[in-house]
């Protein structure tokens, strides 16, 4: 251990040569060129955005919200679930799971750095936003508070790194606690940003607030399972077989929750035929994105949980990345799904009729920018496993 | 100080549109089809030929409705959406960031994004232009032939508005949804 700045414990031979000096296997090599794609598309991205504006984008005026809050979301969400899995350890003293801890929180900062990356080029004016924000904050904006929040659960989530780096417990779970709940704070926040939507029927109401916490969980147990296969390289040894059993059990549970609270939501939604939410579910019911979320996210997964009751932590491996593709369909639905149905429904022009629904497919520099955040948040990951034990240590 | 609001007698409306270009030539609005303040809906007209349902096929201008308890503004972060002192709901483009939350929350679709300043935009009843001159009409009111709009203070009992309102049935858009539209459509 060599201690950097801020008495901040760095790995003994970390440089850049050490970041470069990967085992040449073709995996890596793969992943490592994929990285620098994804880089470079980040960068192609935030250009065609800076020339462009929102232009580069397929935004609308029916269609305001696109890829990008969705792929937002995808990475805030991440970031809250590898929080609650950290603080099982930490937090809550399962001494079982703690060996994840700084690992899991060590994700929970990359994920939301990527997330915050991808909402500055969705925002139109993200350093307005910063001055404002606290100028002349808007309380009843779920919006304001989601921002505020996160930006808060940030610096606890890097306070709480920072001590579980030094091995000191004790701060850690008070700052842990703290991150752990002004995260939830913030993610529920951000389920209501369209549980408030009055004008959405669709998206109206408690269940976004709820089922966000939900689905975090969910997310950060997936991640757990892909961040542990790449340390291991699937060779479990039998503490991680211990720990992955027991994430995979909580996880069967929480799916299947999922799918209940998915079954009633669409069943209210439809029942009674309500105008502006009945037909908005059953349009969902059949479209194929929603097919791949159930079929990714909670049939794939709970299957093989269910197999052994989670004991094959390889197979879970696997699950959790169909799990993880999944979980990003389930962002994309939530974001398209709310704006479906049009707001105005007459005809607005001569010769041309008012849309039944609202199309929407992503540009290809929403894509790019998109599939750059996937990209930095990786590379941040990598850096951070070279720069830091992320292992569990003895504890004083 | 006064609380603007409009009467639209919509069964008048020949949907000549003059009103949407006088919108766009009074108050800047950019060209384009997405760009538009004020808009006149229609219906199809529903049935086959010669058995035609003509009362289907009403005209509703609409706009921002101006709501007392707007959606758009609740949802601000930054308060760029705010009530100027007459109650006209406007846009502060300083302070808007383009989160487009107002967009997705307004159940009117009555905003858009400016082009020029790449901030949200709406009908401001002409605010910066008729009435910043000391005008007491807006431009799709005043150029309407068929005079479908009635625009005037709520608060004073003898403006016309107040008292077409208290002479003729009316009903507000989606007023469901507890906005408290200060846009009504005369029956």
């Amino acid at each position: 251990m060599k201690i950097g700045p801020l008495n901040i414990p760095f790995k003994e031979d970390f440089s850049l040569k050490s970041i470069l000096g990967f085992e040449k296997s073709f995996v890596n090599i793969i992943v490592a060129i994929s990285v620098l794609a994804m880089l470079g598309m980040l960068a192609i991205g935030i250009t065609t955005y800076l020339l462009h504006g929102h232009h580069a984008y397929n935004v609308t005026r029916e269609h305001p919200w696109g890829l990008l809050i969705a792929v937002y979301i995808f990475f805030v969400v991440s970031s809250t679930g590898f929080c609650i899995v950290g603080s099982l350890g930490d937090v809550f003293g399962f001494k079982d799971y703690m060996m994840i801890s700084k690992r899991a929180i060590f994700g929970s900062i990359v994920t939301i750095l990527a997330g915050f990356t991808v909402i500055a080029f969705e925002i139109g004016h993200p350093v307005t936003m910063m001055i404002y924000n606290v100028l002349s904050p808007g309380l009843t904006s779920a919006i304001w508070w989601m921002g505020t929040l996160y930006g808060l659960y940030l610096t606890f989530m890097i306070i709480e790194f920072y001590f579980l780096l030094n091995n000191d417990m004790k701060k850690a779970k008070v700052f842990g606690l703290t991150g752990l709940l002004v995260g939830l704070a913030a993610h529920s926040n951000l389920g209501s940003v369209f549980g408030f939507l009055n004008a959405r029927t669709i998206s109206q109401g408690v269940f976004y607030p709820t089922y966000f916490i939900l689905t975090a969980f969910i997310t950060g147990i997936f991640l757990s399972f892909i961040i542990m296969g790449f340390r291991y390289k699937l060779n479990f040894d039998e503490q991680t077989k211990k720990l992955l059993e027991g994430l995979a059990k909580i996880q069967g549970l929480l799916i299947s929750i999922l799918i209940f609270f998915v079954t009633w939501k669409l069943l209210t939604d439809m029942y009674g035929g309500m105008p502006n939410r009945a037909e908005v579910a059953e349009h969902i019911l059949h479209s194929t994105s929603f097919h791949t979320e159930v079929i990714l996210a909670m049939i794939i997964p709970l299957l093989v949980i269910l197999k052994d009751f989670g004991k094959s932590p390889v197979l879970m491996f696997w699950a959790s990345l169909s799990g993880m593709v999944g979980i990003f369909f389930m962002r994309y639905n939530l974001v398209h799904d709310t704006q479906l149905k049009p707001l105005q429904m007459m005809k607005t022009h001569e010769y041309q009729l008012a849309p039944e629904w609202i199309h929407y497919f992503p540009s290809s520099a929403e894509i790019m920018i998109s599939l750059g955040g996937l990209g930095l948040c990786i590379f941040l990951y990598y850096v951070g496993t070279r720069a830091f034990n992320l292992d569990e240590e003895a504890h004083h | 100080m006064a609380r603007y609001g409009m009467a639209l007698d919509y069964k008048n409306c020949i949907n000549c549109k003059a009103c949407e270009v006088a919108c766009k030539e009074e108050n800047g609005v950019l060209l384009g089809a997405d760009k538009h303040r004020i808009w006149v809906g229609q219906n199809e007209v529903k049935g086959e030929w010669p058995l035609l349902d003509i009362a289907s096929a009403a005209f509703l201008p609409s706009q921002c409705q101006h709501c007392d308890d707007a959606p758009c503004q609740e949802v601000c972060p930054t308060h760029a959406t705010y009530y100027d002192e007459n109650h006209v709901v406007r846009v502060n483009s300083d302070k808007c960031i383009l989160c487009s939350y107002c967009m997705n929350a307004c159940p009117y679709d009555a905003r858009y994004v400016d082009d020029r300043t790449m901030t949200v935009d709406k009908c401001t009843f002409c605010s910066d232009t008729r009435l910043a001159r000391g005008e007491t009409t807006t431009a799709c009111q005043n150029t309407c032939p068929t005079k479908v709009r009635i625009f005037g203070d709520l608060d004073d009992p003898n403006s016309e508005i107040s008292e077409v309102l208290r002479t003729r049935e009316h009903f507000s858009l989606k007023s469901h949804l507890g906005t408290k539209p200060k846009l009504f459509y005369l029956t």
